[in-house]
């Protein structure tokens, strides 16, 4: 069928596999200059107050301290966002969560600079708490950010909508109506390495800065913009980063912000770490969403209106919730035909940590709801969860809820029939429904979904990648997408190899820096093979045309019988037997001569004078939206997937343990095919933390866990054996027909395991974590203030350094 | 964490010299595994003095002989799920020993660090307390002798004096007709502070009748204690369904009589219930 590869698609190492595992890479906390000092951020004290007085004079005075600086500090913008400019870097007259910072200071040694932060006093005016979006958009509630423009409700910053059709007619012709609230829960991104950085000021004037940080280019601008610096005199580099998630933007950009502004100011490196502790109380989270859902359905399961009402916690700035909730909007309804469809998405100010980017970004919450929806839809008209999908799915040609008409190959139906066949579904689902009775329950659940890829209407979508072939034929590969531990500089590596065809150690990927390489937009939303992959071939194509043309002029050879093959110069024999004597020097069995090393082909190409330096650019093909009507080309393609949960669940105790899963996605095309293997087991594991265990609680806007003793992720002993399946459908649209794995691997693991408990137990979890009191009782328990014997509420415990009674985590 | 003069004895004699010297702002460190988190909260109350026992050989080991098993305190979870010893004559322990934190923890945490931490959720003192455990408490001035479930006041407070050192755990090995078992609820499958644990023993003679029952739940009561209220249920009586969810009950209805309703009564509730029954039934497969 098509082209072999000798790189791409087959099993190949990780670039960044070597120094991970052998504790030469280096975090952001690992960099440290001479004269460094230690910078350190006082936070707020309420969850949202009014700032009467900062007194920093005896903090000021404590020797081994270089700075002490409040908002009044600050040379240029106050506050950031990349929609909504709000968010405060130093909280100057409010504090809107517990996590905004006051004071910043800088000392000679970590324990000072922690010892200062205690001297520090500030009067605050505490103001009401708003918790819960709910309350927080009835008209009497104060307001949050007094000077943001609000959408129809009390603290509304964004109002997205979709109108298809007519659903009053659409209910009218329903045989029936299926109505349904749906709630999910604040997530940590729990990246293993806490926030870090270091900010040097440069020799030229402006500031550099290494570290732990996931959107370059955003931070930059942030960075530069508070300390009125050209762009250029702000050099961002990222180090090795431990894990993000989508959760080292804004976090990082405030971090980036302080370290820097310390570093002017005294004129000397600083060097920034959060704990896990600071880390949780101050980075933001998934959102959480209530979601009202209405559909009116015919008797034979076809749907005739979709009505949806979710709102959206943002917390206490906007961050990327315009974004993410506009994902959520389009994607609202699922891969289902229905021709009356209308959406409302609102994001809402509350006194919580803020909300932003989490893998996922928008579709994990409205997934839940709707492939709940769609079971429950079955078991309305006595289909099962299988046919309902496949009668109801898209196929090519079909039209979304946006209106976009689907050219692509849409695969949704081979994902489903694939992932059903591979795990018994059909036969195990009904099985199951007529088991004895006993207290422990097996059960099988479904789910599936479609993904639009990277950022869509959004905004401006494109990115640069840099080849650089040196005289020894070494290469430099960088690039304006960063690698966060999900394999993007592997994933381009590969693709760079297989264009020049050359094997991977010789390639050196750099990580990404600001001066460097050019805005290539976020590394987000699942963009970073197909677009700077796309980037990469492009600028691998560069590279190898001039190769080829010396390599043509070196041979007299011409060019269209030359090729780049395991790191020579080749002729290309065609099909032909080899003549004997003539080498075959390529293991895949297609007849070449060799001409040249790649050496030798690249020090002659330097001989000559030519540019061995590839700039490849990529802008995503035109996509459209109309806001009013809320219609248009949401997404240039999209992404199909199918996951298949079983459970066993303990009916007397509510224990749920996962003891199968399949996981199918069609990715176009597997770059990496271990990488892909990776995403897929990782979102899984991800995906059952949502749904069975992981739940960020507040009270009153006071976080209830700091640290991972109490805020549960899944253990190697939580997550089962995972069967993945790669389906590869090349799309015209992607690198070697590429598209997308992470967030979708991520997506559809907590309402296939839902459905499976339902299929366990007839009881339908609607508000997740599925976790032990929500299993057995239906609903959750909430632990109200002290805990176990004398313990404080977490965050209170970390804010106030003073010696209470000794305490103890139990989970009373 | 805030600093702390650190000393390290050599032997328990110079141990217990150094904590009557420093008594009463002293502190001993085993495993670290308690102490090194809880010295990590800003409002920790860290003790000036800590004294590492951690190389004291004497202190650890399981000696089994004579009917007894003695289990010195520096002994480790990875220890006892691996004794023999163990297996043999106190199943329940050794299963309570491989549900402990995670590979990490176990070959790092201590038996006598799990006591004397008296968290509720410890999870070797139930099978422990269902061995009809003694401790000894050495300090210079005296050596004495009590039944664990007495070392406890309430949670993390025991009547140790901040003098006295732990140097002995030990029990009479369960007789061969006894069987036993440990369950604990975790909200996942490691790595998990225990919401509710059973420890049972259940023995029964030739007819089947049972002559003794011993029943430890964890995470349940203020103070640790065998539930005789409910082993008496059993004594004299055949294993059954409905006897082991009486027993059950039982448990139920002692631990809201004593800790009163809380925010997770409503759960705690009915599957302390289940857990004790199930427990039994373990006991009488
Ligand atoms: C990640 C994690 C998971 C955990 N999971 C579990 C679990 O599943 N179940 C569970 O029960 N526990 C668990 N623990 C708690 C802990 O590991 C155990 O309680 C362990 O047995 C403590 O032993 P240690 O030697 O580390 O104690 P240390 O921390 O050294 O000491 C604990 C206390 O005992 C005192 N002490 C120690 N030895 C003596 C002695 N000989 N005489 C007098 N006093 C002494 C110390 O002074 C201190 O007060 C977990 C801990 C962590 C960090």
């Amino acid at each position: 069928m098509e082209k072999e590869h000798n790189i791409v698609s087959t099993q190949q190492r990780r670039v960044d596999a070597w120094g991970k595992v052998t504790g030469k890479a280096k975090f952001a906390e690992d960099y440290n200059v001479a004269h460094q000092l230690y910078g350190k951020v006082l936070r707020s004290k309420y969850p949202h107050a009014r700032i009467l007085r900062i007194d920093t004079s005896k903090a000021a005075q404590l020797p081994g301290v270089e700075a002490v600086l409040t908002a009044k500090d600050i040379p240029g913008s106050k506050v950031f966002g990349i929609v909504v400019k709000n968010q405060a870097i130093l909280a100057e007259e409010k504090v809107r969560y517990l996590g905004d910072g006051v004071v910043l200071v800088a000392a000679v040694s970590k324990e000072i600079a922690e010892k200062t932060i205690t001297l520090i006093n500030v009067d605050y005016e505490p103001l009401p708490v708003l918790p819960d979006p709910e309350t927080a958009m009835q008209p009497d509630s104060p307001r949050i950010h007094d000077d943001s423009p609000e959408y129809e409700f009390r603290n509304t910053f964004v109002h997205h909508k979709v109108r298809k059709g007519d659903t009053e007619k659409g209910f009218a012709e329903a045989d029936f109506v299926i109505e349904r609230r749906f709630k999910t829960q604040f997530i940590e991104h729990s990246y293993l390495e806490p926030e870090a950085v270091l900010a040097e000021p440069s020799e030229q004037g402006g500031v550099k800065i290494t570290g732990s940080i996931q959107n370059l280019f955003s931070s930059r601008r942030s960075v530069a913009t508070f300390l009125n610096l050209d762009l250029n005199k702000v050099e961002i580099i990222q180090t090795t980063l431990g894990g993000s998630f989508g959760g080292k933007d804004e976090v990082m950009t405030a971090m980036c912000c302080r370290s820097a502004l310390l570093a002017l100011k005294t004129g000397k490196p600083v060097k920034m770490v959060n704990s896990r502790e600071e880390s949780m109380l101050e980075s933001y989270k998934r959102h959480p969403y209530v979601m009202y859902y209405k559909w009116g359905v015919k008797k034979d399961g076809r749907i005739t209106a979709m009505e949806q009402r979710c709102i959206a916690d943002g917390g206490a700035y906007a961050s990327m919730s315009p974004f993410v909730t506009w994902r959520s909007v389009v994607q609202a309804t699922g891969p289902y035909h229905c021709e009356n469809v209308k959406t409302d998405v609102y994001a809402v100010y509350t006194n919580n940590n803020y909300t932003g980017a989490m893998r996922g970004f928008g579709s994990p919450q409205v997934n839940f709801a709707i492939e709940s929806m769609m079971d429950e839809l079955a078991e309305k008209v006595g289909k099962n969860p299988l046919e309902i999908r496949l009668q109801n799915g898209f196929e090519r040609g079909a039209v979304t809820a946006t209106g976009q008409k689907l050219e692509h190959n849409v695969s949704l139906k081979e994902v489903l029939t694939k992932a059903a066949h591979s795990s018994s579904f059909a036969k195990k689902w009904n099985d199951y429904r007529h088991q004895p009775p006993s207290p422990k329950k097996n059960g099988i659940g479904i789910a599936c979904s479609y993904r639009g890829v990277s950022l869509g209407a959004e905004g401006t979508d494109a990115a640069g990648t840099i080849v650089s072939v040196q005289t020894d034929g070494s290469m430099i590969v960088s690039s304006g997408i960063t690698d966060m531990g999900q394999g993007a500089q592997s994933a381009m590596s590969h693709i760079v190899a297989e264009v020049l065809g050359i094997s991977l150690d010789r390639i050196q990927f750099l990580n990404t820096n600001t001066s460097r390489v050019p805005d290539s937009g976020p590394t987000v939303a699942s963009r970073g093979t197909i677009m700077g992959g796309s980037a990469a071939k492009r600028a691998a194509e560069i590279v190898r045309a001039t190769l080829l043309d010396v390599g043509s002029k070196m041979t007299g050879i011409t060019a269209e019988a030359l090729d780049l093959r395991e790191n020579y110069l080749v002729h290309t024999l065609g099909e032909t037997p080899v003549p004997p004597g003539v080498e075959s020097g390529d293991s895949t069995s297609r007849r070449c001569k060799r001409l040249a090393s790649f050496t030798e082909l690249a020090a002659e190409t330097f001989r000559r004078g030519k540019p061995m330096y590839g700039f490849g650019w990529f802008k995503s093909p035109k996509t459209s939206w109309d806001e009013e009507k809320g219609q248009g080309e949401a997404y240039f393609t999209f992404v199909y997937g199918c996951n298949v949960a079983e459970v066993e669940v303990d009916t007397q105790t509510g224990k749920v343990d996962v003891v199968e899963f399949t996981s199918v996605h069609d990715v176009g095309k597997a770059i990496s095919r271990g990488g892909v293997l990776g995403q897929i087991y990782g979102g899984v594991a991800m995906g059952l933390g949502y749904g069975l265990l992981e739940e960020f609680d507040f009270e009153d806007g006071v976080p209830k866990h700091l640290n991972f003793d109490e805020y549960l992720i899944p253990t190697s002993m939580d997550v089962p054996p995972v069967k993945a399946i790669i389906v590869e459908n090349e799309d015209a649209a992607g690198p070697f027909g590429a598209k997308s794995i992470g967030e979708p691997a991520n997506e559809i693991a907590a309402p296939a395991i839902v459905n499976a408990i339902f299929n366990a137990t007839g009881q339908r979890v609607y508000e997740l974590p599925a976790n032990l009191e929500r299993v057995l009782l239906g609903h959750k328990l909430t632990r109200k203030g002290e805990r176990g014997s004398v313990r404080k509420s977490a965050a209170e415990t970390w804010t106030d350094a003073s010696c209470k009674i000794r305490h103890k985590a139990t989970d009373e | 964490m805030k600093p702390f003069n650190y000393m390290r004895a050599t032997n328990l004699h110079e141990a217990i010299g150094l904590l009557a010297h420093h008594t009463p702002n002293v502190c001993l460190l085993a495993g670290g595994t308690d102490l090194l988190i809880e010295w990590r909260r800003p409002s920790a109350c860290t003790p000036e003095n800590v004294i590492d026992i951690s190389a004291l050989t004497e202190m650890k080991g399981i000696e089994s002989g004579n009917g007894r098993i003695v289990l010195k305190p520096l002994t480790t979870h990875a220890q006892i799920l691996k004794s023999q010893a163990i297996i043999e004559s106190a199943p329940l322990l050794s299963v309570a020993a491989t549900v402990i934190g995670s590979p990490q923890i176990r070959n790092r945490g201590t038996v006598g660090g799990n006591i004397m931490n008296a968290a509720a959720c410890a999870d070797t003192v139930p099978p422990l307390i269902a061995l009809n455990a003694e401790v000894v408490l050495q300090s210079e001035s005296e050596r004495r002798t009590l039944p664990l479930h007495e070392l406890f006041l309430k949670p993390y407070e025991t009547v140790a004096r901040p003098d006295e050192i732990l140097c002995e755990i030990r029990f009479e090995k369960l007789p061969v007709k006894a069987r036993s078992s440990f369950i604990k609820l975790g909200r996942r499958n490691a790595l998990s502070i225990s919401r509710l644990s059973v420890a049972a023993v259940v023995a029964r003679d030739e007819a089947g009748v049972i002559t003794n029952a011993r029943i430890v739940p964890g995470a349940t009561f203020p103070r640790w204690r065998r539930v005789v209220e409910a082993e008496k249920l059993l004594v004299g009586e055949k294993a059954s369904a409905e006897l082991f969810r009486a027993a059950g009950d039982t448990v139920s209805e002692l631990m809201i009589a004593e800790t009163g309703h809380r925010w997770s009564t409503e759960y705690k509730e009915p599957v302390i219930a289940v857990l004790v029954q199930r427990a039994l039934e373990q006991c009488c497969r």
